[in-house]
């Protein structure tokens, strides 16, 4: 049964932001769409109104031809709509069966559950990516204790497994490797000939030109076009995205001065999945961390803040340390920029002036001087050029890139020796991402040694005179000058390297 | 239908009204039911009155304070066990002090002390045991009660130094009583504590999201500690405070002010999810509580109905102030 | 894989810890007291306990959707009041039959008026239930200004009975167990957990959140209809207040059960197993001969201690990793 699904002039306000202003998607059985945006777009808003998990303000939504409406996802999924997003939907403390099945439960007599049904089934469900998962990932498993990749997989899985007729994938590859995208790509092709109509949501462009039929691109909560994958070019998209400007050229840093005081040196570290690492890093200097997601690299630098327990030596400005807390890492000079702003780097209620200072507020004395409190933050901000109403307005009126800005900000206030930076442009729209770099070189050439990890490769070939790519805990290779390529930077986080050292 | 909606609204048609916070809210409606008053009963305004009700919300302000903290700290941070302290507070300076004028500073010392030790180990049993603190609290509450028993040993002997009733409880300067006034400094005290100190905003830091704090240099369990140490002192104060209006000492003391000490907080426009409050909304929310109280104390009701409007009046200010966040937005 | 199943079951029976827990206070127990398992003095026991239990299992069920219920305690003495007026000397079976029913509606009643609260205004469950115990004061003051009232002797008789030399009461806990492990296995259940562990993913995943919330209000409303009438049974008579410090009681033996506070996590067996710990503890502060006024400061250390237990493992577990 073939089905054409039309949402038109969708609006969607969160209090005083409009996330959506003019939305508008089509998608039919049997074609991929992808839905692609720079962030702050609106996709992700536009999706969770086609599946019941907002409500818009203004619109509507046509399937086959009759407007409808889902005041819950649950009215959206009997229509046979679902959705894949990044965690959203599972529930911890349950089994990876339990979770697939949840409300969907096989039932005897229409009451009492079938484990064993339930059992079978999800394993079938789990055949789909056989190979690409650990032997952890069984129909018993907790939830809770599987890494993101399986979790993911066990999102998609839920999605399929009540046999929609439309399902879309919002950013869903983020925590997938490259087996399991592959495989994720090749079951999009057979769920696409089987009739099934999909929308890719990706930051990813080579992504776009695998699988989909048509693209169409939102930029700033508008849907400003939608064209056939087969007659665009990667550049074009690109130039939809963002206004016409054209992509930012990162523009490599200049050569690091070799002469540079050593600031930090790591020996062995040990870390959860880091299995060992050991570097050095000079004042001044821009080493880049690489590879996929999840193979350490965010391990490495929390426990080089003293966020995490870790075995191994550090040696840092040629003294030995061990941090066991942040604030023995921020008393050395030490600065940390973690990628998830909203969870890990702001506090979205209190106000940008509270953000600024939250690690430095001891040198106001016992009773704060607000005076010069609000003086440093407002010279932070004009530094940062960053756009705001006024230092007492709650983080959360911020946009992404000016969120990223304070993040960096109440770090730059303190003058770090030692700058430690996990994903940090993740999300930051094309122009912040400028600006951001811009920041970046600023600090290194005053001195600031910088440890940047970053899942973009574009970014690390940019940014970075030298980068060290790990896979499965390990540093797999050290690329420099010629060396630095995509192709070397991709081979590695495979687990290979193309030529010798 | 809830307070922020309600205030947006009020801003809308009266724009200079934009410093209407939930304090302040409070603080109208607590003068709003004090001339209701004078409605149901005749001669309910006049100035003995209003000192009378601020007296006695004075205490519950006091012990209110540290409750304060404990749920701007957020961790779904509560304090059970204000109410054993306050008692144990004032069954040591009773016992210790014996009605001896000289020895009240030595009765204040143990109070404080007591409320530090107490509020320590439930620090302790939550930042470090991970035991959530409504059960810590709960169970402290026993432990508390229990060792006034071993200490009283069922005889509560002893005496309330005349001169604390004369400076707390009886009219001081301006015919006010003294614990106005300290009620007052407390509140200057705790504003600054709140909004002018690391601590404070490292509380307000940890209440709003662990996780971000942490990573920037916020110690969380010490932060966690001290608050909880600093609720156990405050209602140690308050124990030895309400001595000087409470000439004698029994076991359920303290227990008539621990859930409105939560009620106070709640009134006052402090989230229960923590990150986000003041002292002065605890205020106005101890006098909104106490007007409450008196009022139905005036219309001479039964018991019966009194409990039945006091339950339908908290419900009706939560619902004002206290919903928390849809599922769907 | 045999890793994957142990992790599951631990998981499944949180009680496991506390059952063991209990074993040990019993022995005790039994060493300082040798009559406890005499007939007699079981059924005593038991028979005072029910109510609490049955308070416990219903505050259970809230605790697992992710709320709890400040006001059972005083929802049970409303009912109390209401059946002691219901149920006089004279009454038939089928008037104390109805009675009880009518006890156990009205819980049910009261339990909604909590659930709607919590769960369709959004208000915060300790405060909400704490303002609604106020009502339920006021209205069991309302019905019995006075202590009173009287039942008929064959239902104290009736309730006291130990057939095939087993307490009544444990017949009452067998059927609440074989119920709770049909429930296990129904899609209700999985929607209860669900909701308790991540009501966010649970909606999304389209678990009806609100009314499964709802409902876990309506539930502890029954059972404090149910502890009402065991209550009533029990003592024969009754006073405003009879039932207000049980609410406490009935939190603290539900986390002594190993139910997780925070929800998504335990079963009604827990509950169970927390009321019998508590008592056993009194019993054995009494037997050991504990000082009387010594008495309630080393029940509250050991129940302390009881709580610390899982903490201090996970404390122990933490310092090891680094």
């Amino acid at each position: 049964m073939t089905l054409t699904l039309l949402a038109q002039g969708i609006v969607k306000r969160y209090g005083g932001v409009v996330a959506v202003k003019d939305g508008c998607l089509e998608v039919q059985s049997g074609v991929v769409v992808t839905l692609v945006g720079a962030n702050g777009s609106g996709k992700s808003t536009l999706s969770k109104v086609i599946t019941g998990v907002v409500a818009p303000n203004e619109g509507q939504l046509l399937l086959n031809g009759v407007p409808v409406q889902f005041p819950t996802p649950q009215a959206a999924k009997k229509r046979g709509i679902a959705a894949v997003y990044q965690e959203l939907s599972l529930i911890p403390d349950m089994t990876v069966a339990e979770n697939i099945w949840l409300t969907n439960e096989p039932r005897l007599v229409g009451i009492s559950l079938r484990r064993g049904e339930m059992r079978r089934k999800t394993q079938e469900l789990l055949d789909l990516f056989a190979g690409t998962t650990s032997n952890n990932l069984t129909p018993d498993t907790l939830v809770n204790t599987l890494p993101p990749d399986e979790r993911q997989i066990v999102e998609i899985l839920k999605a399929i497994s009540s046999q929609p007729r439309l399902v879309i994938f919002d950013e869903a590859t983020a925590s997938l490797d490259r087996s399991q995208v592959d495989r994720l790509f090749e079951l999009i092709r057979q769920w696409k000939r089987e009739g099934m109509a999909i929308v890719l949501i990706t930051h990813r462009m080579d992504e776009i030109f695998r699988v989909a039929d048509r693209v169409t691109v939102m930029r700033n909560g508008q849907t400003v076009g939608t064209v056939n994958a087969a007659d665009t070019t990667a550049r074009e998209i690109v130039q939809m995205m963002i206004e016409g400007a054209a992509a930012p050229d990162a523009g490599r840093m200049p050569q690091s001065d070799t002469t540079a005081p050593v600031r930090l040196e790591v020996r062995g570290l040990r870390c959860g999945r880091l299995q060992r690492a050991d570097l050095t890093l000079r004042d001044g200097e821009l080493l880049g961390l690489g590879g996929l997601q999840g193979q350490g690299q965010t391990e490495l630098l929390l426990a080089l803040f003293g966020a995490l327990p870790y075995a191994g030596t550090v040696i840092l400005g040629g003294k030995p340390v061990r941090f066991r807390h942040p604030r023995d890492a921020m008393k050395h000079g030490v600065a940390f920029v973690p990628g998830d702003r909203a969870t890990e780097g702001l506090l979205l209620s209190r106000s940008i002036l509270e953000n600024f200072l939250l690690p430095s507020w001891q040198r106001y004395g016992i009773i704060h001087d607000v005076e010069a409190a609000r003086q440093d933050a407002t010279t932070a901000a004009r530094d940062l050029s960053l756009v705001y109403s006024s230092l007492d307005a709650p983080a959360s009126s911020l946009s992404g890139g000016n969120a990223q800005k304070v993040v960096i900000g109440k770090w730059l206030l303190r003058r770090p020796k030692l700058l430690l930076l996990n994903d940090p442009t993740k999300g930051v729209d094309v122009g912040a991402k400028a600006e951001f770099y811009a920041l970046l070189r600023q600090l290194t050439t005053q001195g600031t040694a910088v440890l940047f990890y970053s899942s973009d490769d574009d970014e690390l070939l940019g940014l970075c005179n030298r980068v060290l790519v790990l896979q499965d805990g390990l540093v797999r290779d050290e690329l420099s000058g010629e060396r630095l390529t995509r192709q070397n930077l991709v081979a590695a986080s495979m687990g290979t390297t193309h030529e010798q050292r | 239908m809830n307070l922020s909606s309600v205030s947006a609204g009020i801003q809308r048609s009266f724009p200079f009204v934009r410093h209407l916070t939930p304090p302040l809210i409070a603080l109208l409606l607590a003068v709003l039911l004090f001339f209701a008053g004078g409605l149901v009963k005749p001669n309910f305004v006049n100035i003995n009155q209003a000192t009378n009700i601020v007296r006695l919300a004075a205490f519950l302000g006091i012990i209110a304070a540290g409750q304060t903290l404990v749920i701007i700290s957020g961790g779904e941070g509560i304090d059970l066990s204000v109410g054993a302290v306050v008692t144990l507070a004032a069954m040591l300076t009773f016992r210790y002090t014996n009605g001896n004028n000289s020895l009240i500073a030595w009765g204040f010392v143990l109070s404080c002390g007591a409320g530090l030790a107490v509020g320590f180990v439930n620090g302790l049993g939550i930042a470090l045991l991970r035991i959530p603190p409504l059960v810590m609290t709960l169970g402290m509450t026993g432990v508390v009660q229990g060792t006034i028993l071993v200490v009283t040993q069922g005889e509560m002997i002893g005496a309330a130094p005349p001169l604390m009733a004369k400076w707390i409880a009886r009219p001081l300067v301006f015919g006010l009583p003294g614990v106005i006034f300290i009620w007052l400094a407390l509140g200057v005290l705790m504003w600054l504590l709140l909004n002018r100190t690391t601590y404070g905003k490292h509380l307000f830091a940890i209440g709003t999201n662990r996780t971000a704090a942490r990573l920037s240099g916020v110690r969380v369990q010490q932060v966690v500690v001290i608050t909880y140490m600093l609720s156990g002192l405050l209602a140690g104060f308050g124990g030895f405070i309400l001595l000087g209006f409470s000439q004698t000492v029994f076991l359920q003391l303290g227990n008539n002010y621990l859930f409105p000490s939560i009620a106070a907080v709640v009134v006052g426009g402090t989230l229960l999810t923590g990150g986000m409050g003041s002292y002065w909304g605890t205020m106005s929310g101890a006098l909104v509580l106490t007007l409450i109280d008196s009022l139905l104390r005036a219309m001479e009701l039964e018991q019966a109905y009194q409990l039945i409007i006091v339950g339908i009046i908290l419900l009706a200010l939560i619902t004002v102030y206290g919903r928390q966040r849809s599922l769907r937005q | 894989m045999n890793s994957v199943r142990l992790q599951h079951f631990l998981t499944r029976n949180t009680y496991l810890f506390s059952l063991l827990l209990l074993a040990i206070l019993l022995s005790v127990n039994y060493s300082l007291q040798d009559n406890l398992f005499e007939l007699r003095v079981l059924n005593n026991s038991m028979r005072t306990l029910l109510p609490l239990i049955l308070l416990a299992v219903g505050q259970s069920v809230v605790v697992i959707g992710g709320g709890i219920d400040l006001s059972v305690g005083t929802m049970v003495s409303m009912l109390v009041a209401m059946l002691v007026k219901l149920i006089t000397v004279e009454s038939s079976a089928t008037d104390i039959a109805l009675a009880v029913l009518a006890a156990c509606g009205a819980g049910m009643a009261a339990g909604s008026l909590n659930g709607l609260a919590v769960s369709y205004l959004r208000l915060q469950p300790i405060v909400t239930t704490y303002a609604t115990s106020f009502i339920f004061s006021g209205i069991a003051l309302l019905l019995l200004p006075r202590p009173g009232g009287q039942i008929p002797t064959e239902l104290r008789r009736f309730y006291a009975q130990t057939p095939y030399g087993v307490p009544l009461s444990f017949y009452v806990i067998g059927v609440l167990l074989l119920l709770w492990t049909l429930i296990r296995s129904t899609r209700y259940a999985q929607y209860l957990f669900a909701t308790g562990s991540n009501s966010q993913a649970a909606y999304t995943s389209g678990v009806p959140v609100r009314a499964v919330r709802f409902s876990t209000y309506v539930w502890a409303g029954f059972f404090a209809g149910l502890a009402a009438t065991a209550l009533t049974f029990s003592t024969g008579s009754g006073q405003a207040n009879i039932g207000d410090n049980m609410t406490l009681d009935s939190i603290v033996a539900v986390v002594l059960g190993g139910t997780r506070l925070s929800g998504g996590k335990g079963g009604i067996a827990g509950a169970i197993i927390g009321v019998m710990i508590l008592r056993v503890i009194r019993n054995v502060i009494f037997f050991a001969d504990v000082p009387t006024w010594s008495q309630t400061l080393v029940n509250a250390l050991i129940i302390i201690a009881a709580l610390a237990g899982p903490g201090l493992f996970g404390l122990v577990r933490r310092m090891v990793k680094k």
